[in-house]
Order: structure tokens, then sequence, then C-alpha cells
């Protein structure tokens, strides 16, 4: 059995909101004699988390992910459940507890705005009681990957938001924790900031065997950072596993774009692929897709197929990205009672 | 997974000389990003003083209308025309002082969530503000006490207290009156995570908080009930005791007494701040991520 770090059970949060009645007189009654209802973000969330891996946690807006972090993280006390983190209580012994993590919030900054990049890290030394060699040697590291000696004495309100991200990260990571926890590291950066902050992370990762949790909408991230991924709707997990198990569980479905030399018409290339689990999309003239799972039959055999009874310009195979497997996992889930409906013809 | 190795992780603590270190630091940290703003500070030299003159031509008008009392002196409030002035000059040039805004701070980071970033670091929050308040107050005695005093008491011929040690006896009161500032605004600020704005409530705060420290008009003016309700509140522990102490009215035991209820409200509001916001974290949601 591996070694566990993170062990989560049964974590649950609620949160009350009023539920507001209308008009004026809905107000006033609302401030008197409030409606209270209770919205479950977090249900029954359990999984453990070995040293050193590197988990995708992802979901839609509101899915509960990042109430799941914060609960993580020590900032929000759960409705029910446990978290134990090293054998520490995240809420129950914040201090003890925090010195060992770093986070990275990608919408807000933990580095002090008026002051110049390098007082954050000056005061973080402080608050973490970093050793000077341990700081100097951290700081090696971030100039060489990340390159932020060049804006360490810029205040940081005047920094890019790709520079403040930079700096952000080497700030969660200067004290050498244990445990990162990235929610939504690369939201708003254009595509080659985002490319240095994953590689980043994979260095980081193999440099120092850090354990990282990470939320994001972008599944870029996910395929290029995350052997493990965890799927999250309506606060349940419906799916915790590898990525590659992720792609087995929709039977490796193949997108198959095909440009004829002439047009062709949707009636006639379902007779040539007849008695094949293969569905043609709808198309037009030329260009026609079709889909198919590699698991219901061999991609050489359709193409053999169509290669053989029309004339065929180009034909390209795609594999679908992360998102529609995941809107398939939450599909899925929200039809268990009935059996998937098949996808072949 | 039963019989899985556990890693462990060590409750971490800080040495009490770290935790010093650490909180002068926040009180350094404080003072330069004042200093970043210290332009503000300017025109707040020119509105103090005029404050200060208005109070000046005010109470010089009353006490001319006044008929001189058995002394020979026109008293109000058991004070002299040259006293009432000195009380204003002292109540407003303490207040340059002890003045902050960490309750808003607090509101705004509630708000905006960014109190999240300052939970994931081992540390007390309610210290480290308290630091950073004490940061404020260093840049305010260099940027903005030291210049209005220079400027106020030639001015206006504010008086120097009876005895010379009054003075530091004073000092020390405005330092229990940062204390217990700061510690009132802490807790006023926590009402943000309960409720959505409290701009309000930090407004009515502010401008009932002067009138109840007695910095716009002396608690002698106040009829004799509204003095007892007023003793019992913190409010005069911030602007009206250090007053009296500087002008000689808290002789002998009463000085000890006066810097006794400050040291109370001080520790009594901190006490109160730290339960309000355990409380507040235990309950309530710090918006956004």
């Amino acid at each position: 059995m591996s070694d566990v770090l993170i062990r989560v059970r049964d974590l649950t949060r609620d949160y009350r909101l009023i539920k507001r009645r209308e008009g004026v007189v809905g107000g006033l009654v609302d401030l008197v004699r409030p409606r209270w209802s209770t919205l479950r973000a977090v249900a029954d969330v359990s999984f453990d988390i070995a040293p050193g891996e590197m988990v995708g946690y992802i979901g839609a807006n509101g899915a509960g992910k990042s109430t799941t972090i914060k609960m993580l993280t020590g900032i929000l006390t759960p409705t029910g459940g446990e978290v134990t983190v090293g054998g520490l209580v995240p809420w129950k012994q914040r201090r003890q507890y925090t010195r060992h993590i770093g986070a990275v919030f990608g919408q807000r900054t933990q580095l002090w705005w008026d002051l110049a990049v390098v007082e954050s890290f000056r005061l973080l030394k402080k608050i973490y009681e970093v050793p000077d060699d341990v700081y100097a040697a951290q700081m090696g590291v971030f100039n060489e990957l990340l390159g932020i000696d060049e804006f360490l004495h810029q205040p940081v309100r005047k920094l890019s938001l790709g520079q403040r991200m930079r700096c952000d990260l080497a700030a969660a990571l200067l004290h050498k924790p244990r445990i990162l926890f990235l929610d939504e590291p690369t939201i708003g950066l254009d595509v080659v900031a985002k490319e240095n902050v994953r590689r980043f992370l994979r260095e980081i990762r193999d440099l120092q065997g850090v354990t990282v949790i990470l939320t994001t909408h972008d599944l870029g991230d996910i395929e290029q950072l995350c052997r493990r991924v965890m799927i999250i709707d309506k606060g349940r997990v419906h799916f915790d596993g590898e990525l590659e198990e992720l792609r087995r569980r929709t039977g490796h479905r193949v997108r198959m774009t095909v440009d004829f030399r002439e047009p062709t018409s949707g009636a006639r290339l379902a007779t040539v692929t007849a008695g094949l689990p293969v569905v043609w999309q709808e198309g037009e003239g030329r260009r026609h897709v079709a889909e198919f799972r590699r698991l219901d039959v061999a991609g050489a055999d359709v193409i053999k197929r169509v290669v053989n009874d029309c004339p065929v310009r180009d034909l390209a195979l795609a594999e679908p990205d992360i998102e529609e497997i995941v809107r398939e996992i939450y599909r899925d889930s929200a039809a268990a009672a009935a059996p998937a409906p098949g996808r072949s013809a | 997974m039963s019989g899985a190795a556990a890693t462990r992780l060590d409750p971490w603590r800080r040495s009490a000389a770290a935790t010093a270190g650490l909180y002068l630091h926040f009180v350094r940290l404080a003072f330069l990003k004042f200093l970043a703003y210290r332009l503000r500070y300017y025109t707040g030299v020119i509105s103090y003083t005029i404050f200060v003159a208005g109070y000046y031509y005010l109470y010089r008008a009353l006490y001319a209308s006044r008929a001189p009392g058995p002394g020979g002196v026109a008293e109000m409030g058991g004070l002299t025309v040259g006293e009432m002035i000195t009380y204003v000059a002292v109540g407003w040039i303490g207040r340059s002082f002890y003045f902050n805004n960490i309750g808003r701070d607090l509101m705004h980071q509630v708000r905006e969530g960014q109190i999240a970033m300052q939970l994931i670091k081992p540390y007390d929050v309610q210290s480290v503000m308290m630091f950073e308040a004490a940061g404020e107050a260093v840049f305010r005695l260099v940027m903005f006490t030291v210049p209005i005093t220079v400027v106020i008491v030639p001015l206006f011929g504010v008086h120097l207290p009876p005895q010379p040690v009054l003075l530091g006896w004073t000092v020390l009161s405005f330092t229990l009156s940062l204390v217990v500032y700061s510690q009132l605004n802490f807790l006023v600020g926590c009402l943000a995570f309960h409720m959505k704005n409290i701009d309000g409530v930090l407004r009515a705060k502010m401008v009932s908080g002067d009138f109840l420290a007695g910095v716009i008009v002396p608690f002698s003016f106040f009829p004799e009930w509204f003095q007892r309700v007023v003793e019992w509140l913190p409010f005069q522990a911030i602007g009206y005791l250090p007053v009296m102490i500087y002008l000689g009215k808290r002789p002998g035991d009463e000085l000890w007494q006066a810097l006794l209820v400050q040291a109370g409200w001080a520790v009594g509001l901190w006490l109160a701040g730290r339960v309000a916001f355990r409380r507040s974290l235990r309950q309530v949601v710090v918006q956004g991520g």
C-alpha cells in the first residue's frame, strides 16, 4: 500500500443562505424572519493523496473545488467529515500546519501590493523562518527557472499578470513546503506565460518532490501536469483515477474528419460503414465527420472501408480533449440510474 | 487504504525571538508602505490646523461672552479658555498619532477574499494587523504628529502641562490609546464577516467615536448622566483620558486609575477581537478562491 500524506474522509460543507422574498415588503420580512436554505457545496468527499503526487481537481464553477481547497488549507471549517494532512487537522492547527503548505490562488496575490517584490520575499523568509542558505538557494532556483530577478525591485502593483504569477509561485515555494495548492494558476495568462508556469511546476516537482493539488478550468494544465484526476460536480466526486483511465472510460472515442474528392451524401457514407459502430455526423458536401470508439472498432477497419468505397483526398483522426470527456462523465453520472446510451449506430 | 503508511508533518512553532522579529518586521513594512503615500499627509497637516483654528476662534468667542468666575477668570466645564484650547489642540495632536483604518482594511480583505492569503500563513492575523497599525503610528508620528505639533503649539498658544513629567505620562497614555483604538477597529471590522457592507457602521463608529472620545467637545460640557454613560464606554480611554492627564486633571492616584482603565480596555478589546475573529472564521464563508 502506498504512503498517505493527505487523508480526506466524508468531507462535507454546507452553506446557509437566506431565501430572499420578493419586493420591498418581502425584504423587510426577511430582516425579521429570514428563511434559511442549506446548500451542500461539498458532499461526502473521500480520498487519499500520497506524497509527491500531482493531482488535478476539476469541475465546473460552483462544483465545490474551491470549497474543498479552502478546507484543505485550513481557511474554512467543514460541516462534517475529517481531513488530516500528515497527522495535522488544517483548520484546528492552522498555524502549526500552514508552515508546511504553499498556495497560489490565481485571482489574488500574496505579495504586498505597495512594496517591491523583494520586500515580500524578505517578509516571507521571516514568516516561515527560512534559513539564510535555504533562502539563497531557493532564490537561485527561482531566478533560473522563472527569471524573477528582472523585476525583484519593482513594486508588485506595476507587474504584469504573468510576472506577478511567477512571483506568486516563487513566494508559495520559498519555504520548501511539502504541499502546494494551486487554484487556477494559469487563469488569464497568455499562451507563452501558461507554458512557462507549467514547465516551472514540472521542474519544481522533479527538483523538490512537492505534492501538488491543482484546480483549473484549463484542461491543458491537467494534461501536462497530472497523472491523477478527480472530477467533482455538485459537491460529489464523480471520478478519481488516472488520466489514462479517464480516457479509457469513454472508450477512446475518436473523431475522424474526412475530405472527399467530390461531394458525398451522408446516406451513402452510412451504407459504406454499415455494420460498423460508426456515427456520421451531419456533414456537407466534401467534408464529413465520423465518430467511433477504438474499443468497438479498429480505426484501420473504418478507414479501409471509407477509402475503398469513396475517393478520399485527406483524412484526420483526433482524440477528444478532456473537456469533452469531463462533460461525458457528468452526463453519465447524471444518468447513472439508466445505462449510458450507446454511441454506436 | 488500511495499512497505508502515513507521512507525518511536524506541528511547527516559531520561537519567541523569531516571533518578535517577525512582528517588528511588520512594523517596518507598514512604515515603508505609508511612506509611499506620504503626500496624503502633507494635506493632513493643513486640515488639522484648520480644525483646531476653528475651535480656537469658537471657544475664544464663547469665553469672551462669559462673565468672569470667582477667580476673575471665565470658566466653562471647569476649564479656562487657555486650558480649553490646549484640550482641543492636544486631543487632535493625539488623534493624528493613534488614528488608523484597520477596521476598514479588515472589511476590504474579507469582502474581496484577500483574507484567505493571510489565513494560509502561519501567523496570528490579529497580531499582524496590530503591529501594522503600530508601524502606521510610527509613520504618523514622524510625518504628521510632529509637524502639526510644531505648527499648532506656537500658533494657538497651547499650554505646556503643569508638571513636565506629565508629558511623559501623556505619551504613554496616547500609546495605550493606539492599542484601544486599533483593537476597537479590529473588533468592528470583524462584523464584515457577517454583513455585506459595514461602511456605514465604520463611519458611524468614527464620528460617534470622536464625539464620545471627547475630541470634539470635552465631557465636562455634557449633562451628568451622559458623563456617567460615557465613562463605561471605551471611547474615553482613547481621546479623553490622555488629554486630562496632560492638563493635570488626574492628580495622584487618579493618574494610575486612568492608565489602568486604558490598559483594561486594551486587554478587554483584544480578547473580544480574538473571540470574534475565531468565531467568525468558524461560521462564515470566506468569499472567492
